[in-house]
């Protein structure tokens, strides 16, 4: 990074993390691959920020003999700035006091989703920590002429075992850096772990309790205006004409299918973005952009539309296993288009000047964020500088570049640095929306009972397909319903494109949500139909998992479901296993008043492989059960002729805390070998545990998301 | 465009405003205090709670002019009170953040409520905090207040 970027982006986005004033003495800049013997001593700053670079810095030592550990990704609140700093510090064998975190340029950043933060990275830092705690031993060992095994550490502090001399890592730090590390240091065996595996206090909280930390929404760049966007509010519309330039306003920029306004503050560019008469030209297509419409069409699709090939699953003859079942279900569930709901709301703040570019910006893929800015400026990667913030929420909206974009644009455009921030109104009118699905679930049994068949046909929009990264298949479209893990000889799954025009993205679970309560709640309307018990009939498809038996065991143990429950309260449970990891939820619930689900009560098992923070673990199973009961009750964006429903709180309802039950999660731990995601899991179990709880207490199945699209209003 | 003068934290601050500029955005964009949180515009999120004359209030919701000759007090001064320092070590000891953005809103609010209720149950929080949090933080945000209070959690 240029020393431009040390001062500006100091301001901002670093001294959040690094709470001021971290002197660098060296840093070792680790190639984590095995094998690669690339060491280099950078001194003061991190590496040049070039695209693909080969540089892979991720360990600072300070003067103070507190370590920097790079971070490369997105926290979002899922904890990941913490557990990859577990992993390094684990190897380096420094106290966790000794630890801050930097933002890692550019070259060495991650796109993160998909539940890969830990699981993509954690070895890769565990490697940087043992190959910087390798050259720092040599060092030291090299200093007193004595050989590294003869040296000990402890808490960034070596001792010389025969003399008993210590040295800390500053002090050997400079000599360090000029060795070469160990290609495939020795790492510590997980039985020894004493960092992971334990709920290390989160790097990032003592800022997010006194207003310190920066999102981006929070970033001020000296000398900066602030923009706000009028997306056009039909989809597909595009700007006829630049609208004149209010009074009181600095400049009206046109996106093409949208309009900047920028201002003085945020809230002048607010008032004048919301009150600014816009000429759009509206496509003929966006009148079939109305939700009956889009409904209607996922029938016909249903009934008569062609799959992709090959399906993404085929086992045995499940269509014919299904006409020879003595018993057979055969549901379809219907689910809405979700707003993703961040907190912050989307927003990125650009400096564009004719030879240089840095954006700041709340993202879960700086490198997308580079290419973006690469391609609107014409700069090459050494010109363009992305300073990731800490992001209010990301839930996979803020994957996404049409914010990052527009900031992009306004600033080249009024050759200022701009922040852009979108109104509530904004982001949840012009989200890229989890796609709608309708999903039929075809399952078969034998006399005995025994499952003989299960098909799955999926009609919804592909945000792959949107984005043309499409496989036949169905990819994220099939989560959720392929791999599952009860055993039937014949299985298919089917994936039939939805080509509505909605813009769709990747919501937390992306396929899993839509999947998973099809099949979840299938699965307990054949229990009822073969009159068994849902747990039992469970227990029976999964003699041949017993990991996956293990999870669901140990949430029907904590609900007390061989316990008769109160009068009034009724249990339903369900399984998911995406992501790498296996979660089973037991729910009670109750009916306070007619047609009113309460959730009295949850118990969570999760196997998530190795629990890096148990209690980051079960922080992301709480909120995740929590946006996934809001959402069950009341998410859903309808669409009128390409104009979308949702406009504020005010109808996009979520749980409060008063709606919150009890919450109980029970972490299993089957080892490090299968280490899995555990920031979206939670979510697909939810709303098919609530539905079949539902169907016990009252006899009504919900097949169709959300249950009370009525009751979706808040106010204050 | 208005000159006022405001008291915030303790710290006077001069400057001119739309009288109608909502206080959140004259914290934030004027004054450069970004801890108090922009959610909905609308009243219902309270990300943007601020205490004024000691009261907890949307600033969403009072427009600039409101804010001159009051004590208002945010996120940023939480840490010169007590009950704030209280309240900031029982969030971070029970770990309750976690994107964090609706977290100042919510010590806001439970900072002032603790101190006119020594020893909340449960069902006093819920109806206390109303704050949304897309995060679901809300089983460890009700541990730590009743941390706070010297509460088994």
């Amino acid at each position: 990074m240029s020393k431009r970027t040390e001062t500006k982006a100091g301001t901002v986005s670093r001294r959040a993390f690094l709470g001021g004033g971290a002197t660098v003495v060296a840093m070792f800049a680790l190639d984590a691959a095995p094998g690669s013997k690339m060491a280099r001593a950078i001194a003061a700053s991190l590496p040049a920020d070039t695209a693909g670079g080969a540089v892979n810095g991720w360990i600072l030592i300070n003067a103070d003999n507190s370590v920097s550990i790079a971070f490369g990704g997105a926290e979002m609140g899922q904890g990941i700035l913490t557990g990859l700093a577990q992993a390094a510090a684990e190897e380096l064998m420094v106290a966790w006091s000794q630890v801050r975190t930097q933002v890692a340029p550019t070259s060495q950043s991650y796109i993160t989703g998909g539940s890969f933060g830990i699981r993509a990275n954690f070895q890769k830092m565990r490697i940087a920590g043992a190959q910087a705690r390798g050259v720092l031993l040599a060092a030291a060992a090299a200093t007193w002429g004595v050989d590294a095994s003869a040296c000990t550490v402890s808490d960034g502090v070596i001792t010389n075992a025969v003399t008993s001399a210590t040295l800390t890592y500053a002090q050997v730090a400079k000599s360090a850096a000029a060795l070469t590390p160990p290609a495939a240091p020795t790492l510590t065996d997980a039985s020894k772990f004493r960092m992971v595996g334990r709920s290390m206090a989160r790097l990032d909280l003592p800022s997010k309790v006194d207003g310190s930390a920066v999102f981006g929404i929070d970033v001020r760049v000296p000398g900066m205006l602030y923009a706000a966007v009028k997306n056009c509010p039909t989809i597909g519309g595009t700007l006829a004409r630049t609208p004149a330039t209010p009074s009181g306003v600095i400049a009206v920029v046109p996106l093409g299918n949208a309009v900047a306004v920028v201002a003085s503050n945020t809230w002048a560019a607010f008032k004048a973005a919301s009150s600014l008469s816009v000429a759009w030209t509206i496509p003929t297509a966006a009148a079939q952009l109305t939700t009956s419409t889009i409904s209607s069409q996922a029938q016909t699709l249903m009934a008569t539309g062609t799959a992709g090939s090959p399906a993404a699953e085929r086992v045995g003859d499940a269509p014919g296993a299904y006409g020879a079942a003595t018993t057979r279900i055969e549901s379809t569930y219907q689910l809405p288009y979700l707003p993703h709901v961040c907190m912050e709301v989307l927003n990125c703040t650009a400096s564009v000047t004719p030879t240089s570019c840095e954006v700041w910006v709340p993202t879960q893929a700086a490198s997308w964020v580079q290419a973006t800015a690469m391609a609107i400026t014409g700069l090459p990667a050494a010109a363009v500088t992305v300073h990731p913030t800490l992001l209010g929420g990301g839930l996979g909206r803020k994957i996404e570049q049409d914010y990052v974009s527009q900031a992009i644009s306004v600033s080249k455009a009024v050759g200022k640095p701009v922040k852009l921030t979108w109104r509530r109104e904004e982001d949840l009118s012009h989200d890229q929306y989890r796609p709608m699905g309708l999903v039929r679930v075809r399952l078969g049994a034998d006399s005995g009972g025994r499952l003989t068949s299960i098909a799955t046909r999926t009609v919804a929009p592909s945000p792959l397909a949107q984005r043309g990264w499409m496989a036949p298949t169905g990819n994220d479209n099939v989560e959720g319903a392929e791999g599952l893990p009860y055993a039937a000889a014949n299985r298919l799954v089917e994936y039939v494109k939805h080509p509505a025009a909605v813009p769709v993205g990747f919501w937390r679970s992306v396929g899993n949500s839509i999947n998973c309560f099809a099949v979840e709640s299938a699965l307990d309307e054949l229990a009822v139909a073969l009159k068994q018990d849902p747990l039992a009939y469970r227990r029976s498809l999964l003699a041949g998992d017993p990991r996956t038996l293990a999870v669901l065991d140990r949430a029907a143990a904590d609900i007390g479901w061989s316990t008769v429950p109160a009068k009034g309260v009724a249990r339903g449970i369900a399984l998911s296993n995406g992501f790498g990891s296996i979660v089973a939820l037991a729910v009670e619930v109750s009916q306070p008043t007619v047609g009113v689900m309460k959730v009295n009560r949850v118990a969570c098992a999760v196997d998530c492989g190795l629990a890096v923070n148990p209690g980051q673990v079960e922080s992301q199973m709480q909120g995740g059960i929590i946006q996934g009961i809001g959402t069950a009750f009341w998410g859903q964006t309808t669409f009128s002729k390409g104009v979308a429903s949702s406009r504020n709180f005010s109808n996009t309802r979520m749980l409060l805390m008063k709606e919150t039950p009890s919450i109980t999660v029970s972490i299993l731990q089957s080892g490090l070998e299968s280490l899995g995601g555990i920031g979206e899991v939670a979510v697909p179990p939810t709303a098919p545990a609530l539905a079949n709880a539902w169907f016990k207490l009252t006899g009504t199945r919900m097949r169709s998301l959300p249950f009370f699209p009525g009751a979706n209003r808040m106010d204050d | 465009m208005t000159a006022m003068s405001y008291n915030v934290n303790g710290k006077t601050y001069q400057f001119d405003a739309d009288p109608g500029m909502p206080l959140l955005w004259v914290i934030r964009d004027i004054i450069g205090l970004t801890g108090t949180k922009y959610g909905c515009g609308v009243e219902i999120c309270k990300a943007c709670t601020v205490w004024i004359d000691g009261s907890p209030e949307k600033s969403c919701d009072m427009n600039a002019s409101e804010g001159v000759g009051r004590k208002i007090t945010t996120i940023e001064g939480l840490s010169a009170t007590p009950v704030g320092v209280r309240l900031q070590k029982a969030f971070i000891d029970c770990q309750a953040p976690q994107c964090g953005y609706c977290q100042s809103g919510m010590l806001m609010a439970a900072a002032k409520f603790v101190t006119s209720n020594s020893k909340p149950t449960d069902s006093q929080i819920d109806s206390a905090l109303g704050n949304i949090c897309a995060c679901g933080t809300y089983p460890r945000v009700k541990q730590a207040i009743k941390s706070a209070t010297g509460q088994p959690t």
